[in-house]
């Protein structure tokens, strides 16, 4: 089992992500527009946000592992402010993982694939697998 | 949806984007060149040729009327790394009308991207966005 918290999502922080995705959907940076459209009065964290939390959690327990895929559903939202908990479970090289908001809401799972740093061909390339 | 085209486009990764990104979701440090393997998907959606909004209003999707990430599916084939200029070509997969138990009925959008670095693929990436179905049936793809 692996764990990794985060006490209180930034909300500022979701300006940055947005302008790196190309992403102009307003309930990530208004509050306003977010209550409109039923989402609370606080601002909606991006899902690839949720999704690195997963990753943070693999990084951290798995450093000697790279990451070769992630499937994931997004179940629901993280609103600034939120704690979130990533946890998952592993059978070998495989993570399944979720993120939870307090108390118990799962928003995202994941199944996320490693492999070992030793793979590649040299220049961070996987050998192809027949 | 294949007549449909999403021009191609580029994604400089920056060592200080990659360290902004860590720093606002309190990610581990950086490995020597490694950026955060988020980046996939950030490079994929940042770089292509149109903004993901742009896309869908395009294709008369109600995408400010609470647009949401529904799932994702990423291929690594190397980790992406910093100080590095991607290209991104992105296409529509597929555009769905479904039930939904928040909208009464969502447009389920997935596009496919691909990011490569000197003509070698890097990641490859399928999204789906869901929105609130606005007016009458969308017509799903052949």
């Amino acid at each position: 089992m692996s764990a990794w918290e985060l006490g209180a999502v930034p909300a500022e922080a979701m300006a940055l992500w947005c302008e790196a995705l190309g992403d102009d959907n307003a309930i990530h940076v208004d509050p306003a527009a977010a209550e409109a459209l039923g989402f609370g009065p606080r601002t909606v964290n991006p899902g690839p946000t949720n999704l690195a939390y997963l990753l943070n959690m693999v990084m951290e327990a798995r450093p000697d592992r790279e990451i070769c895929s992630i499937e994931a559903a997004l179940l629901g939202n993280v609103l600034a402010g939120d704690g979130v908990l990533a946890r998952g479970t592993w059978d070998q090289d495989t993570c399944d993982a979720e993120l939870v908001v307090a108390p118990d809401n799962v928003v995202l799972r994941a199944r996320i694939e490693t492999d070992g740093r030793d793979s590649d061909d040299g220049e961070g390339f996987r050998s192809q697998r027949l | 949806m294949d007549h449909f085209a999403i021009p191609p486009g580029r994604f400089l990764l920056s060592a200080g984007l990659d360290d902004a990104i860590r720093r606002s979701c309190a990610a581990p440090q950086r490995r020597a060149k490694e950026a955060h393997p988020v980046f996939a998907f950030v490079a994929a959606l940042g770089g292509m040729g149109a903004r993901v909004g742009d896309v869908c209003r395009a294709l008369g999707l109600a995408f400010d009327e609470g647009a949401v990430l529904g799932r994702c599916r990423i291929d690594y084939d190397a980790p992406l790394t910093v100080d590095t200029g991607y290209d991104v070509a992105a296409r529509v997969v597929s555009l769905e009308r479904k039930a939904s138990r928040r909208f009464g009925a969502a447009d389920h959008l997935t596009l496919g991207m691909t990011v490569s670095a000197a003509g070698r693929p890097h990641a490859r990436v399928s999204l789906t966005t869901i929105m609130p179905a606005p007016g009458p049936a969308v017509q799903a793809p052949a």
